[in-house]
């Protein structure tokens, strides 16, 4: 086991999977299930001859924060980039339904237990999507967390964590955009398409994939948080993120429903204001639609320090 | 022999009742602008002679606004459009029991969800994620969803306009029909594995193999249809098959993705997944005691 204290004051970005699920939750109460002495290997990759990791690269657990039990899903980059294949999507959906389960038994046992002490899920994104090798029954997959997170809702929230290295692409970019609550690092990313895609299917005059400043102002964490997309901005260590955790494990599920971008009619129709904005502004870079939200200097704000741009920047209203 | 690729509007007359179409009215909801989301078609039709909610792509249409949505792709406004149409059937049946709610069918023919760089800046993610949602929602509130692809079901646009459905329908490969997330050859240039070994592998485990007889036997798709005249009487047998599943208490058979899985493992395509699933349960039922509430 790492060294949780030690492991707080690390940057998120560079922990690997099982570093961010231990440190996320409270000190010595996360539980690997589902973890590397159990070999749950793909069996596609031993088909096809390739390596396999004997976690298939997410790892799954639970934990505690205070008295809620938080069930962590955290997703390792280092491994096939992240990609979710039959093992990895059976995992996130296995977590994502034990938490229900055991929320439904409990509250049904205990009618007046707290919200702070009812489960929540965690889901730290590191992933392309759809794992190419087995790339049916990834697609498969997602469309399975997919239900298990409509089936989440008002009973158990789910919190989504991006600020490592591969980001959150493919179907996982929507699975991250259906939960109720997204923290962000500015290194964290967000998107469907992949910066590569986009230039190979429209061309280098569509989206450069080789720029990583325009990269990271179309689907960086400071862009997201201008978008609402992002809910919180927070610094790139493992502390500023389970402090954030923390905070909305105090929370109701209740008080989830306000803070989603998707998942209702009214929501729907927000979104739509933005997708008006979008065909009347034409923005040639992410930085227009900062301009549009009243920040009169996007490139200072971009590359000014993270507190100041926390502190000064105007978010986009719908 | 024909195909029904690139023609969905076609393909919704030859599925519902004829000339019972009617474009642009859910509900008590009009789509009364012609220039917003015309990658996607939504109304109301009957089938059978039951009132059903239809959405499909229309290969033909170009948005003028967002550029990159053309050929049936499903762009910001299209993947919201389609999201409005479902909220606008769970709404014209919100007082009726759920046995009793309207069918909604996606007839697929989509080769993707918009690629472009205004689509990143918004949130395509958020499009496609908000017309999931409203799916899963209406089909656990009882709306029979039935998918019937007649041509491309294309990765992260399958998985938007039909994977959540109740029951996928697919033509058979005759028909041209298309369902993967790349074809073998692109599978094969990124894993870096030769095309004939992939295919060769193929055989025994369809995994990562393109068309709908794969998706079949992973349990992706339920059911090939071998005649475009046979389309219409499958989708209704789908239709009051989902509605006798959904009033089984005992939910002995599941539908959705979740009853795609049962049926990966019992066709023998996806065996792994509830093993995971199994022994996730057990070990946390070892430790559960761990997590409960605290006696003061």
């Amino acid at each position: 086991m790492p060294n949780w204290n030690r492991l707080q004051t690390n940057s998120f970005l560079e922990c690997s999977a099982r570093d961010r699920a231990v440190g996320l939750v409270d000190e010595g109460s996360f539980v690997e299930l589902g973890g590397p002495f159990d070999r749950l290997v793909s069996p596609h990759l031993v088909a096809l001859g390739e390596a396999v990791e004997n976690d298939d690269g997410i790892v799954t657990g639970v934990g505690r924060i205070g008295a809620r039990p938080v069930f962590v899903i955290s997703q390792e980059g280092r491994f096939i980039g992240g990609s979710v294949g039959e093992v990895g999507g059976a995992k996130m959906v296995g977590i994502i339904d034990m938490a229900i389960d055991f929320n439904d038994r409990l509250v049904a046992e205990f009618p007046d237990l707290p919200p702070s002490a009812r489960p929540l899920v965690a889901i730290s994104f590191e992933t392309g999507g759809v794992r190419l090798h087995e790339a049916n029954a990834g697609l498969l997959a997602h469309a399975e967390v997919m239900d298990a997170l409509q089936r989440a809702r008002h009973k158990v929230p789910v919190v989504a964590l991006i600020g490592s290295r591969i980001g959150c692409f493919g179907g996982m970019g929507f699975v991250a955009a259906a939960t109720d609550a997204i923290v962000m690092s500015e290194f964290g990313r967000l998107g469907l398409t992949g910066p590569e895609v986009i230039e190979q299917e429209m061309g280098k005059d569509e989206f450069d994939a080789s720029n990583r400043a325009l990269v990271y102002r179309t689907t960086g964490g400071r862009h997201k948080y201008v978008m609402g997309d992002a809910n919180f901005l927070v610094d790139d260590t493992v502390a500023a993120f389970r402090a954030q955790l923390a905070d909305l494990c105090a929370l109701p599920v209740s008080s989830f429903e306000a803070m989603r971008r998707i998942g209702s009619p009214e929501l729907v129709e927000k979104q739509l204001r933005g997708v008006a904005l979008a065909a009347e502004l034409k923005p040639s870079d992410a930085r227009d639609v900062w301009r549009h939200a009243g920040n009169n200097d996007p490139v200072g704000l971009a590359d000014g320090p993270l507190a100041d741009f926390r502190k000064s920047v105007r978010r986009l209203a719908l | 022999m024909e195909t029904l690729l690139g023609q969905g509007r076609a393909a919704i007359d030859l599925i519902v009742d004829a000339g019972s179409f009617t474009e642009g009215t859910v509900g008590a909801r009009t789509f009364d602008d012609p220039d917003f989301g015309p990658g996607a078609v939504v109304g109301t039709a009957s089938l059978e002679g039951e009132t059903v909610t239809v959405i499909a792509s229309d290969a033909e249409a170009f948005n003028e606004k967002f550029p990159v949505v053309y050929s049936g792709i499903i762009g910001l406004e299209e993947g919201y459009k389609m999201a409005q149409a479902v909220y606008a059937t769970l709404a014209a049946d919100a007082e009726k029991a759920a046995a009793s709610k309207r069918p909604i069918v996606l007839i697929v023919d989509t080769p993707g969800n918009g690629p472009g760089k205004v689509e990143e800046i918004f949130g395509m993610n958020k499009a496609t994620g908000a017309y999931q949602l409203a799916l899963a929602e209406a089909r656990l509130a009882g709306h029979p969803i039935v998918a019937m692809v007649v041509g491309r079901a294309i990765s992260g646009a399958f998985l938007c306009h039909g994977l959540q459905a109740d029951r996928i329908l697919s033509l058979t490969s005759e028909f041209q029909t298309m369902i993967h997330v790349m074809p073998i050859t692109s599978v094969s240039r990124i894993i870096k594995k030769d095309v004939e070994l992939l295919e060769a592998l193929a055989k025994s485990n369809p995994v990562f193999a393109a068309g709908p007889a794969f998706f079949f036997k992973l349990g992706g798709v339920e059911r090939l249809v071998e005649t475009i005249d046979g389309m219409r009487p499958a989708i209704a047998a789908q239709i009051a098959d989902i509605r006798k599943a959904k009033a089984d208490k005992a939910a002995t058979a599941l539908t959705g993705p979740r009853g795609r899985g049962a049926l990966g493992a019992e066709r023998g395509g996806r065996t792994v997944r509830p093993k995971v699933q199994e022994l996730l349960r057990s070990e946390f039922a070892a430790v559960e005691e761990r997590f409960r509430p605290r006696a003061n």
